[in-house]
């Protein structure tokens, strides 16, 4: 018999455990990009012996988050996959309208839309400007080396949303803390539901706080238009505010240490970063698109049996939507793994589509646009002081990034 | 072109007016969608085009002319 001319690698395994190992800590899981190839829907099994959908391809991950009749994001369903058991627990939980469903869901995102309006963003990127500054002074004036992802990369998010959202920046390692400690995939379903709970307590406390004494800030602003009018209660604030915390502060943290890891690593990169200031802009979609932070969400639950690209997806299965798959898919974007400042990426799904589609991705683009290119103009000598088997990347949470980023200049 | 946009679709992601200020804007109170110019110029086409693909909740519809 004439040997197969199928190569024996490329046959792909029946719904293998998911989630999967990376082999590159640059790169999806190589799986992803061989089942994009073979078709839209790939099965898998989670952690709990059920099976799951991955949705692989840009195209029908659009589909679905566009497609709310058929598809369900409520974090409550009993069917909505999670990829710990942790996630169980945290997502039953679920008060904020992140876990919602329409018609409770816009009802409640549009008491804080106006929060991050581009125009108010932009009205906040001065500020935005200032703090970067000042975080790159301190920076400098303790001198090289430093962890970049630990110190700077931590710091300055916190400090935009401690002037957002009003809460003391000396409370923000407790914010932290309990935002790493519900998105890890190791924590216990006690550990990651006494952290989630203990961030919506802290905001509780926050109302409170801010109800006593108002601020310009938005904490005093929804309490004045929403919650003294009986619109939004306290204990719901309360869990919207946990969710807004925890999600400003780990994704841009994230976005800052991997994107200087990137640019740092590759000459080209870099010079066009520092000596194109018009093009940072692009340069930020770009990075968005590559590390896409966000690895295991969003997640639906099929209402109905749906078909897509020939499979039937039946009711009450659940589907991940890999935005690190889409973001990677070579029918929208132009030999998708490597880096490309001059590529329009505006397409990328970093940010989620649908009506769950990041409230905060103005503010998130803001911070990002100002930070990369202060670094290498206030440090112009900035370069990595350890070689990549130093750096631990973040196998081992939801958020995906760097644990360290050792520096000098 | 013509440009409809939906209030009630909107979720107020803001992208269309990151991307087109001449054409889109959002309103004060809550950030939804608020349409400048229904028919704007041949040059801002493409912009408003791309917003309309980019709109995470599929309120804006175009009708090219």
């Amino acid at each position: 018999m004439a040997p197969s001319s199928k190569p024996l690698g490329t046959a792909l395994p029946d719904a293998p455990r998911f989630p999967f190992r990376r082999e590159c800590p640059f790169d999806p899981p190589s799986l992803y990009a061989r089942a994009r190839a073979a078709g839209p829907l790939f099965a898998v099994t989670l952690w709990n012996g059920r099976r799951a959908w991955l949705v692989t391809r840009h195209e029908e991950i659009r589909a679905v988050l566009t497609d709310d009749r058929r598809f369900s994001g409520a974090m409550a369903d009993p069917d909505f996959p999670t990829v710990t058991e942790a996630r169980v627990t945290v997502d039953r939980n679920e008060r904020a309208f992140v876990g919602m469903d329409n018609p409770a869901h816009d009802r409640h995102r549009r008491m804080f839309t106006r929060e991050f309006s581009v125009r108010r963003m932009l009205a906040l990127k001065p500020q935005i400007a200032t703090i970067a500054e000042g975080v790159i002074d301190e920076l400098v004036a303790r001198g090289p080396p430093a962890d970049l992802a630990a110190t700077l990369a931590v710091k300055f998010p916190s400090l935009v949303m401690s002037e957002l959202i009003g809460s003391p920046y000396a409370d923000h390692r407790f914010i932290i803390d309990c935002a790493v400690g519900r998105h890890g995939l190791t924590q216990t379903p006690a550990e990651a539901l006494e952290k989630a709970r203990a961030l919506a307590a802290y905001f509780r406390r926050l109302i409170d706080a801010k109800e006593a004494s108002p601020g310009d800030d938005l904490t005093s602003r929804v309490i004045e238009s929403h919650v003294k009018p009986g619109l939004l209660s306290r204990d719901d604030f309360a869990e919207i505010g946990a969710m807004i915390l925890r999600a400003g502060h780990d994704t841009t943290t994230n976005m800052i240490g991997m994107g200087m890891l990137l640019v740092l690593r590759d000459d080209g990169l870099r010079r066009r970063l520092a000596e194109h200031p018009d093009s940072v802009d692009g340069a930020v979609e770009e990075l968005l698109r590559y590390v896409t932070p966000v690895q295991f969400s969003p997640r639906r639950v099929a209402l109905e049996d749906v078909e897509i690209g020939g499979v039937t997806v039946r009711k009450g299965e659940g589907l991940f939507l890999l935005l690190a798959s889409a973001n990677r898919d070579e029918r929208v974007f132009a030999d998708p793994d490597r880096i490309d400042f001059g590529r329009d990426a505006a397409e990328h799904l970093t940010f989620g589509y649908g009506i769950h589609q990041c409230l905060g991705q103005t503010l998130a683009r803001y911070e990002l646009q100002v930070m990369y290119p202060a670094l290498l103009r206030r440090l112009p000598a900035l370069r990595l002081a350890a070689p990549l088997e130093e750096i631990r990347f973040k196998d081992d949470m939801q958020i995906y990034g760097v644990h360290n980023l050792p520096v000098a200049w | 072109m013509k440009v409809h946009v939906d209030p009630q679709r909107c979720v107020g992601s803001g992208q269309c007016a990151r991307t087109v200020p001449e054409v889109f804007d959002q309103r004060d109170e809550d950030g939804i969608v608020v349409l400048r110019r229904a028919q704007p110029d041949d040059r801002l086409a493409p912009a408003v085009r791309k917003a309309a693909r980019h709109c995470p909740s599929r309120a804006i519809r175009i009708e090219e002319s």
